[in-house]
C-alpha cells in the first residue's frame, strides 16, 4: 500500500459498509490514487474529522455536504456521487384505498416522519408541506427518530413510519424511494400501501474534499472513481453494495432544496 | 385524522415486508437472519417472504415452525473451485453388496467374508441407473465389499454400462472361473476396473489385507490390463505417507498403469479404521452414495448413519437434490462465517 493514500470517511451505518470500502480501497490500490478509510458511527462526526483533517475526503449524505458547506462558508468541494443520488426523490405513501392525492389531500390528516435527521424522510417532507401551504396547524406530523446521527442511511424511522400507517396511528408515511424500491412498490404489495406523491428529485450523497486537498491528489482519484465499470465483475460487486452503476459528477443543484429547508427549519450545522 | 374506513386484503403481509427489510437490512452480506412469520395465514407469509426476496435479490433459505431463514444476496457459487468431475451428482457410487472375501482392517464399511451380503439388487441397479441420466450423472461407480462375489455382477454392470461409463471397483483377487467368465462379459469400451493395491512390495499391503493378498492383486491387475480393460490402482495409505509414494509410482509404472490411472487416498477414520483422517459431512464434499438402506453421503461413510441423506433411494432426483442443497447451504455458511468471524 502507498505511504501516502487518501483517507476516506464513511459512516458505518450497516455491517456491509466494511465489505464496500475494502472494495474500494482493493479497487484503488491498482491505481495512482490508492485509498484507505476510516468508519464512523455518525456524520457528525465524520465531518469534524473532515474538517480537522483526520481524512481527505467524506463520503457524506446531502445533509452532511450542506452542514460542510456551512462551516467552510461554502469552501468545500464535491467530487462525485453515484447515479442514482443524482435522481433521490421523497415519496409519500399510504394504504391503499385512501384516496389521498397530492399533498393537499394531507390537510387535517397525520403524516408519519423518519429520523429527525433524515432528509428523505423528515427534512424535506416538511419543506414541501410548507411549500404548498402547509404547516404544522394543517397537517399532523408523527416522528420516529430512530438511528439519530446517520442521516436516515439505515431506514428504520422509514420502516417504523410505514408501521404507523398499517397501525393506523398515521393515514401517510414520507420515504425514501431506496425505501419505496426495497418494500417492493405497489407491485409487491397490492393492497398494502400506494404512493400518492413523489416528490422532485435532488441529490443525495458525493465526497466532499476541503480545498486544501490538492487537485493534483483528487484529480487521479476522481479520474480512477469514473473508471469503475458495472460490466467489470469485480468492479460490479462493489457498485452493487453501494447501490450504484455509474459515479458521476456531482449535480449541485440538486441541493438547492435542502439547502432552504435547514434554513427555513433553522436546522444547525451541528448537532 | 387516519382513516379507519378501509377494508383491505392484500395478498401480501405488508408488516413482514418491513420486518424483513429490516432484519435483513441490518445483516452482513450472506449473512443468514431469521424472520418470525407472524400469526398470519402461513401460505400468505411464505408467499410474502418469497415475492420480497425474488424482487429484491435476496434468498429465502428455507421456511421452519413459523420462521423464515433469508440470507442478504444471494449465495456464492457452491461449486466455485471444484473441478468438473467434484460437481455433487456428477458420480453416482452404489454398494452393490457389502460382503468381502477379505477383512481389511481399515475397510469403511467393516466388510469381511461374515459381513451380510445386503446387496442392492439388480432390478434397483437398473432403475438407478436410468433415472441417473435425466438427473444429470455422468458416470456411475459399483462398489463393495467384493462385488466379484455377487453371481449376477456382470448383469449389475450391464445395467450401468447401458446408461453410462461405469467404474468397478474390486480387489482383483477373484479372476477365475466364472467370475473370470463374468468379467469378459463386460463391455471394455466402457468399464474402468478400479483395483485396489497399497504398496509396491506385499508387506504393508499384505499387513492389512491378509498374507497372500498382494500377489493376488497384482495378479489381478496384470489379468484384466490383459483382457483388454483400462484398470486403475487405488492406494489406501496413512496420511503422512501419502507424500512418499515414488517407490510405489515406480511399480505401477512397471505395471503399465499411467499416472492419471493411479488414486492414491488417505485411510479415513471410519468403519474397521481405528485411525486416519477424520471425515465429517460438512467436511466431505459428497460423492452421493446408494445402498441397500439408503442414500448416503459419501462411500466412506455408507454403513454411518450421520451421512444418511435419506432412505428412499427413489426418486433418484429428489435425493441428489437433498445433497446438492444441503451442501451448497454448507458452503454458502461458511462463506458467510469466514466473513463474519474473521478477528474472533
Amino acid at each position: 500500500m502507498s505511504s501516502n493514500p487518501l483517507l476516506v470517511g464513511a459512516v458505518a451505518y450497516t455491517a456491509n459498509v466494511v465489505p464496500i470500502w475494502e472494495g474500494m480501497r482493493d479497487y484503488f490500490a491498482d491505481t495512482d490514487a490508492p485509498i484507505d478509510f476510516i468508519l464512523f458511527s455518525n456524520y457528525g462526526r465524520q465531518v469534524d474529522a473532515l474538517l480537522a483533517g483526520t481524512v481527505d475526503l467524506a463520503w457524506n449524505t446531502n445533509l452532511a455536504w450542506v452542514r460542510t458547506v456551512g462551516q467552510t462558508d461554502g469552501a468545500c468541494r464535491a467530487l462525485a456521487m453515484r447515479d442514482t443520488d443524482t435522481v433521490f426523490q421523497t415519496v409519500l405513501v399510504a394504504r391503499t384505498g385512501s384516496n389521498l392525492d397530492g399533498l393537499e389531500s394531507l390537510r387535517g390528516r397525520r403524516l408519519a416522519l423518519g429520523s429527525q435527521d433524515s432528509a428523505q424522510a423528515a427534512i424535506l417532507p416538511v419543506h414541501y408541506l410548507q411549500q404548498a401551504g402547509l404547516g404544522a396547524d394543517s397537517v399532523e406530523l408523527l416522528r420516529t427518530n430512530s438511528d439519530v446521527g446517520k442521516h436516515g442511511d439505515t431506514g428504520r424511522s422509514e420502516l417504523d413510519a410505514l408501521r404507523a400507517v398499517l397501525d393506523d396511528r398515521a393515514d401517510a408515511a414520507a420515504i425514501g424511494i431506496n425505501t419505496w424500491e426495497s418494500i417492493g412498490r405497489e407491485e409487491l404489495m397490492p393492497g398494502a400501501f400506494e404512493a400518492f406523491w413523489t416528490s422532485p428529485t435532488y441529490s443525495h450523497c458525493n465526497f466532499t474534499a476541503l480545498p486544501g486537498l490538492d487537485a493534483d491528489r483528487t484529480d487521479p482519484w476522481v479520474e480512477a472513481l469514473f473508471a469503475m465499470d458495472w460490466e467489470n465483475p469485480r468492479h460490479r460487486e462493489v457498485l452493487e453494495m453501494e447501490g450504484l452503476r455509474q459515479w458521476v459528477p456531482p449535480q449541485l443543484d440538486g441541493y438547492a432544496s435542502l439547502f432552504e429547508a435547514v434554513e427555513a427549519q433553522h436546522i444547525s450545522h451541528r448537532w | 385524522m387516519v382513516n379507519h374506513e378501509l377494508v383491505l386484503a392484500p395478498t401480501m403481509d405488508p408488516g413482514l415486508v418491513l420486518d424483513l427489510v429490516e432484519r435483513v437490512g441490518r445483516a452482513a452480506r450472506f449473512g443468514v437472519v431469521e424472520v418470525p412469520l407472524g400469526e398470519g395465514e402461513l401460505d400468505r407469509s411464505e408467499r410474502t417472504v418469497a415475492a420480497w426476496c425474488e424482487r429484491t435479490g435476496n434468498e429465502l433459505v428455507e421456511v421452519t415452525a413459523g420462521v423464515a431463514r433469508v440470507r442478504r444476496g444471494r449465495s456464492a457459487d457452491p461449486y466455485a473451485g471444484l473441478s468438473p468431475d467434484q460437481i455433487p451428482g456428477t458420480r453416482l457410487w452404489m454398494y452393490t453388496n457389502f460382503d468381502c472375501n477379505l477383512a481389511c482392517d481399515y475397510c469403511c464399511v467393516r466388510s469381511s467374508p461374515q459381513t451380510a451380503r445386503a446387496a442392492l439388487g439388480i432390478d434397483r441397479v437398473h432403475q438407478l441407473a436410468a433415472e441417473a441420466v435425466p438427473a444429470g450423472v455422468s458416470e456411475l461407480v459399483l462398489t463393495g465389499g467384493e462385488p466379484f462375489l455377487l453371481p449376477d455382477i456382470d448383469d449389475l454392470v450391464a445395467a450401468c454400462t447401458a446408461a453410462l461409463p461405469t467404474t468397478l471397483l474390486t480387489n482383483g483377487m477373484l479372476f477365475r472361473g466364472r467370475r473370470l467368465d463374468a468379467l469378459r462379459r463386460m463391455d471394455r469400451d466402457r468399464v474402468t476396473l478400479q483395483i485396489s493395491l497399497d504398496s509396491p512390495t506385499s508387506e504393508v499391503h499384505d499387513a492389512h489385507r491378509g498374507k497372500g493378498s498382494w500377489d493376488r492383486a497384482v495378479a489381478g491387475i496384470q489379468a484384466a490390463t490383459a483382457e483388454g480393460f483400462t484398470v486403475k490402482v487405488a492406494a489406501t495409505l496413512p496420511y503422512e505417507q501419502t507424500h512418499h509414494v515414488e517407490s510405489f509410482h515406480a511399480f505401477l509404472e512397471s505395471l503399465g498403469i499411467g499416472r492419471e490411472h493411479r488414486v492414491i487416498r488417505a485411510l479415513a477414520r471410519r468403519g474397521s479404521a481405528e485411525h486416519g483422517i477424520e471425515l465429517t459431512l460438512e467436511t466431505l464434499i459428497p460423492e452421493i452414495t446408494v445402498t441397500a438402506t439408503g442414500v448416503y453421503w459419501h462411500p466412506v461413510s455408507a454403513e454411518h448413519a450421520d451421512q444418511l441423506v435419506t432412505r428412499d433411494i427413489f426418486p433418484l432426483q429428489s435425493a441428489l437434490d437433498q445433497v446438492r442443497h444441503r451442501f451448497a447451504e454448507q458452503r454458502a455458511n461458511a462463506i458467510a462465517a469466514a466473513q463474519w468471524f474473521p478477528c474472533a
